[in-house]
């Protein structure tokens, strides 16, 4: 698990049938400096989070099979609103 | 899942069975600056994803990366480690600009 900040996210009409119904958020992951790293993530969320909001992110996908079936192409999943966070800073 | 420029398709002559059929596309992963931007580059390094979809060149996808890219073949085995899930029809992608708000909060 990671965790991630919500800069964004997407509209898809033309998609895996499994992703119907999901809101696709666009995230950065972040380090322990807070700062971001990588590439833009596309996450599946059903908690509500918004723009700015700092998530937890799973790379395990079971409750996504376990809502949508054993054929969803997608295993990043938004599992928690981050209350709280605080980088203690670190190397860049 | 990642965010992807489609560049273009891969079509296979000889393959191991269980790519037969397999529609392969070259995608070009968008990273942050690019999105940013929305300049319609990529910047990555260029990656071969199945796909079921049928985007075109220049279409942003969105793929998904590791084992879970064989789950639409799932009960079958695919050796696919990359899988085209979704056509971006609309995205916004805002990431906050601290350094630029820090900066004009002090000259205003």
């Amino acid at each position: 698990m990671f965790l991630a900040r919500i800069d964004g996210h997407m509209t898809s009409t033309v998609k895996h049938e499994t992703l119907e119904g999901f809101r696709l958020l666009i995230g950065q992951r972040l380090e322990g400096n807070g700062q971001t790293s990588g590439d833009p993530l596309v996450l599946i969320d059903t908690l509500g989070a918004r723009r700015g909001s700092t998530v937890i992110v799973s790379t395990d996908n079971e409750p996504l099979r376990r809502a949508a079936g054993n054929t969803i192409p997608a295993r990043l999943v938004v599992v928690g609103l981050v209350d709280q966070y605080r980088p203690t800073g670190g190397a860049a | 899942m990642r965010l992807g420029i489609v560049r273009g398709s891969v079509v296979l002559n000889q393959a191991i069975p269980a790519l037969i059929g397999i529609r392969l596309v070259i995608i070009e992963p968008v990273n942050a600056a690019n999105l940013a931007a929305a300049n319609g580059l990529g910047g990555g390094k260029a990656l071969i994803a199945a796909d079921r979809l049928g985007p075109a060149n220049g279409q942003m996808v969105s793929f998904v990366e590791g084992r879970t890219a064989a789950s639409p073949f799932y009960p079958q085995d695919a050796p696919i480690d990359a899988y085209c899930a979704a056509i971006v029809q609309n995205i916004e992608f805002q990431p906050p600009t601290t350094e630029i708000q820090t900066a004009s909060e002090v000259h205003s």
